[in-house]
C-alpha cells in the first residue's frame, strides 16, 4: 500500500487525497442533511394529523339519542382519500364511526387512552400508519377519536431525496476528482517545466539558467533558489577547472625543465663539470615539483576537512615575533624594517603551527614585494571577542579587483617576478586556509601609504579554563 | 655492515643500493615481499630498509614477523603514504625511523647512519675538522686563530653540517633538525640560503680554505677538500 502510494505522482496523490476528503465531506454533509429534511417531514406530517384531529373532533356531534353523530364534510371518506382515516369509539367501546382507509387499523385499546392525545406509528397490511388518537367530550360524553394518515407517500417522498442525494454524491466526487487532477495538473506542470531545464543544464552547459515564469509564486521562488544552486555549481565548476589547469601548468613547467635538460646534455658528450651542472639543475626541478605536490596535497587535505588540529593557547603576539624572528633574516638581507607592535595577551585557540604558518607566508609575501629599505609593520590588538593582526607594508598595493583573488591558488600578480623569487603562488592560499581552518578570516586592503595591509582576525579565547578543559578533551579525542 | 633492502621498485632499489654502496655499505636487494621476509628471517642484516607498499606481503607484515621473532634489527621504513596513521602504526610496530617518498638521498643516509650509530657512545663535547673546531660546551668556535662571533641559530647550523661533515645534508633535513620546522616551505629554504651564506662568510671569508660547499639542487656539505 504505501510503496503503491509513494510510486505515485504528487499529481495523483493530489487528486485522491482531495476526492477522499471532498467524499468525506459530502457524506456527512448529505447525512446531516436527510437528517434534517427527514425530521422536518415529520414534524409536518404530526401537525397536519393535529389537524385532521381538530377538524375530526368538528364533525362529531351529540344526537338525540344519546348518541354521537359523524358529520364529515366528505374529505374524510374512504372514497376520498385512501391515505387519511378517521375512527370514532363511545367509551363503552362501541365504534361510532369508521371511514374507509382505515379500515385495516387494528382498534383502539381504549383503557389506555388519556385526554392528552398520543401519536403512535402503527403497521397494517405492510403499511406504516401515524395515528393520533385523543379522548374528547361531545356533548357530555367522552368519546375516542383516532385520526391516522398513511406514511407511504411521505416515505417514498424521503427515500427520492435519499436515492438523489446517495447517487449524487459519487458523481460529484468523481467531477471534484477530474477537476482537482486537472487543477493539480495545471499548478504542477510549472514543476515539469523545471526538471526539463535542469535536466538540460549539464557540466558543460552550466551558465545556463532555468526560466523563472513568475517570481513571486512558490514555483518561481523554487527556480530561483536553483538557479542559485547552478551559479555556485557554475563558479566552483569554473575553480575547479582553473586550478587544475594552473596546477598542471605548473607541474608541466619543472617536467619540461627536466626533460630538456636531460635530452640537451644527452646531445653531446660534456665535461663532468658540466654534467654535474646539468643534474643540479635537474635536481631543483625535482625539489620544486615536490614541494608544490606537497603543497597541493596539503590543500586537498584541507579541502577534504582531513587534517587535525591540535588547538592550544596561542599568543598571537609571540607567534608574530617568532615570524619575524624565523624571516627576519631575510628582510634583513633586503635593508628592511619590520616592527612588531603587539598587545599583550591577545590569545586565541588555534594550532599553533598552522597559525604560524599563515603569518609566515603572509610576512614572506609582504618582505618579497616591498621595497628594499622599507618598512614592514605588523600590529596586533585585541577588539571586543576578535584578535587582529594587521601585516601592512609599503609595496606597490594591490588592485581592488585582485584583492580577493590574490588567496586563490597559483594566483599571481606579476608573473614573472614571483616565479623569480621562488613562489608558485600558494603561499597566500596556505595562509588563507591555516587562517580559516582556525576559524578565522583574512583580506587584503591597501594601507595609509599606498601599501598593502593584511588582515587577518580570530576568535578572541574567552576563558583559559574552559578554553584548557576543551583542549584536553579534543587531544584525548584525537589520541584514541 | 650488511644492508637488506625490501624495495619492488627497482630503480629506486638500485639507486638506495648503490648510494649505499657507495658508502661501503654491503648492501642486498629483496625485489619481493616474500623475498624480504624470507632473507630477514633467514640471514642477519645490520639494518633493513623496508618499502610499505609491495606485492605478495605488505612491509607491515614483515616488519611484524621479525619482531615477535625478537629479531632487532634496525628497520627503517619507506613509505609514500603521508598519513600520521600510518607512520604510527608503523613506529608501533616496531620501526625505528621513517622516511615519506620521495626522499632525498643524503637524508636516507644520515638516518641509516644515526642508526647503526645507535646505542654507541656519542661524540665528545668538541666538533672538529681541518683548521675548524666547536666547542660544544662554551659553545665557541674557533677557525684557525680566529674565533667566529656566530649567532645561535649559525652555531646549530655549523654544529649540524660538522657533526654530517663529509655527507650532504639538504635543506629538508636543516629545515627539520636546525630550524624544528615541521615541514619545509619556501620562505624557509629561503633563510636557510641566506643563513648558509652568512655562515660561510663567517667560517670561509679571510682567505681561508673553502670547508662549507653548496652542491647544487642537493644541499650543503662540509668538507675540506673541493669535491
Amino acid at each position: 500500500m504505501t510503496s503503491w502510494w509513494s510510486t505515485r505522482s504528487i499529481r495523483v496523490r493530489l487528486t485522491a487525497w482531495y476526492a477522499v476528503v471532498l467524499g468525506l465531506m459530502m457524506m456527512v454533509y448529505a447525512a446531516a442533511t436527510f437528517g434534517a429534511v427527514r425530521h422536518e417531514f415529520f414534524e409536518q406530517f404530526d401537525d397536519q394529523l393535529h389537524e385532521d384531529f381538530e377538524s375530526a373532533e368538528g364533525f362529531l356531534a351529540p344526537a338525540a339519542d344519546g348518541r354521537v353523530t359523524w358529520s364529515g364534510d366528505g374529505r374524510h371518506d374512504p372514497d376520498n382519500d385512501e391515505d387519511r382515516g378517521s375512527d370514532v369509539w363511545l367509551a363503552s367501546g362501541e365504534q361510532v364511526y369508521r371511514s374507509g382507509a382505515s379500515s385495516s387499523l387494528p382498534p383502539v385499546a381504549l383503557a389506555s387512552t388519556t385526554a392528552q392525545p398520543r401519536y403512535e406509528s402503527i403497521t397494517a397490511n405492510g403499511q406504516r400508519w401515524r395515528t393520533l388518537t385523543g379522548t374528547t367530550l361531545v356533548g357530555g360524553r367522552a368519546v375516542v377519536l383516532r385520526v391516522s394518515r398513511a406514511e407511504g407517500r411521505l416515505r417514498t417522498q424521503l427515500w427520492e431525496i435519499l436515492v438523489v442525494l446517495v447517487l449524487g454524491l459519487p458523481v460529484v466526487v468523481v467531477l471534484a476528482g477530474v477537476g482537482g487532477y486537472a487543477l493539480a495538473r495545471r499548478a504542477l506542470t510549472p514543476i515539469d517545466h523545471l526538471a526539463t531545464d535542469a535536466r538540460r543544464i549539464t557540466a558543460d552547459r552550466l551558465h545556463e539558467r532555468l526560466s523563472v515564469p513568475n517570481q513571486h509564486d512558490e514555483i518561481g521562488q523554487l527556480a530561483a533558489v536553483i538557479n542559485e544552486a547552478f551559479a555556485r555549481l557554475e563558479s566552483s565548476f569554473a575553480q575547479l577547472r582553473r586550478f587544475t589547469a594552473d596546477a598542471s601548468h605548473e607541474l608541466r613547467t619543472p617536467l619540461a625543465v627536466i626533460r630538456g635538460l636531460g635530452e640537451g646534455a644527452l646531445g653531446k658528450t660534456r665535461t663532468p663539470d658540466e654534467y654535474k651542472e646539468v643534474m643540479g639543475s635537474m635536481l631543483e626541478e625535482v625539489d620544486r615539483l615536490t614541494n608544490l605536490v606537497d603543497t597541493l596535497l596539503r590543500l586537498s587535505h584541507g579541502d577534504a576537512g582531513t587534517v587535525r588540529l591540535a588547538r592550544s593557547a596561542v599568543d598571537v603576539g609571540e607567534l608574530a615575533s617568532e615570524a619575524v624572528s624565523s624571516l627576519g633574516i631575510l628582510a634583513e638581507e633586503r635593508n628592511q624594517r619590520v616592527t612588531v607592535d603587539a598587545a599583550e595577551g591577545v590569545v586565541v585557540a588555534a594550532d599553533r603551527l598552522v597559525l604560524r604558518e599563515a603569518i609566515t607566508n603572509v610576512l614572506d609575501n609582504a618582505i618579497k614585494y616591498s621595497p628594499p629599505a622599507s618598512s614592514i609593520r605588523i600590529r596586533v590588538y585585541a577588539d571586543g571577542e576578535e584578535a587582529h593582526l594587521t601585516v601592512a607594508d609599503e609595496g606597490p598595493g594591490i588592485a581592488a579587483q585582485d584583492r580577493q583573488r590574490i588567496f586563490d591558488r597559483f594566483f599571481r600578480l606579476d608573473e614573472g617576478r614571483s616565479r623569480a623569487s621562488g613562489g608558485a603562488g600558494l603561499g597566500l592560499a596556505i595562509a588563507k586556509w591555516a587562517v580559516e581552518v582556525n576559524g578565522g578570516r583574512i583580506s587584503v586592503d591597501t594601507g595609509a601609504n599606498s601599501g598593502s595591509v593584511f588582515h587577518i582576525v580570530l576568535p578572541i579565547r574567552r576563558s583559559p579554563i574552559a578554553a584548557d578543559s576543551e583542549h584536553t578533551t579534543q587531544r584525548m579525542g584525537e589520541h584514541v | 655492515m650488511r644492508v637488506l633492502i625490501v624495495e619492488d621498485e627497482r630503480k629506486l632499489a638500485q639507486v638506495v643500493a648503490s648510494a649505499l654502496q657507495a658508502e661501503h655499505y654491503d648492501v642486498v636487494v629483496a625485489p619481493t615481499g616474500e623475498d624480504g621476509f624470507f632473507r630477514a628471517n633467514a640471514e642477519v642484516f645490520d639494518l633493513v630498509v623496508l618499502d610499505l607498499m609491495l606485492p605478495g606481503r605488505s612491509g607491515l607484515e614483515i616488519l611484524q614477523t621479525l619482531r615477535q621473532r625478537h629479531i632487532d634489527t634496525p628497520v627503517l621504513i619507506l613509505t609514500a603514504r603521508d598519513g600520521v596513521d600510518d607512520r604510527v602504526l608503523g613506529l608501533d610496530l616496531g620501526a625505528d625511523d621513517y622516511l615519506v617518498k620521495p626522499f632525498a638521498l643524503p637524508e636516507l643516509l644520515a638516518r641509516i647512519r644515526a642508526l647503526l650509530r645507535r646505542g654507541r657512545p656519542s661524540e665528545g663535547l668538541r666538533l672538529k675538522t681541518a683548521d675548524l673546531e666547536l666547542d660544544l660546551v662554551t659553545r665557541r668556535a674557533i677557525r684557525g686563530e680566529r674565533l667566529l662571533e656566530l649567532t645561535a641559530r649559525e652555531f646549530e647550523l655549523l654544529e649540524y653540517l660538522l657533526r654530517h661533515q663529509g655527507h650532504l645534508v639538504s635543506r629538508e633535513m636543516l629545515a627539520r633538525e636546525v630550524w624544528t620546522e615541521p615541514r619545509r616551505a619556501t620562505p624557509l629554504d629561503n633563510v636557510i640560503d641566506v643563513q648558509i651564506t652568512r655562515l660561510r662568510k663567517k667560517v670561509d671569508g679571510d682567505g681561508s680554505a673553502r670547508l662549507i660547499h653548496t652542491v647544487r639542487g642537493v644541499g650543503f656539505v662540509l668538507r675540506e677538500a673541493e669535491p
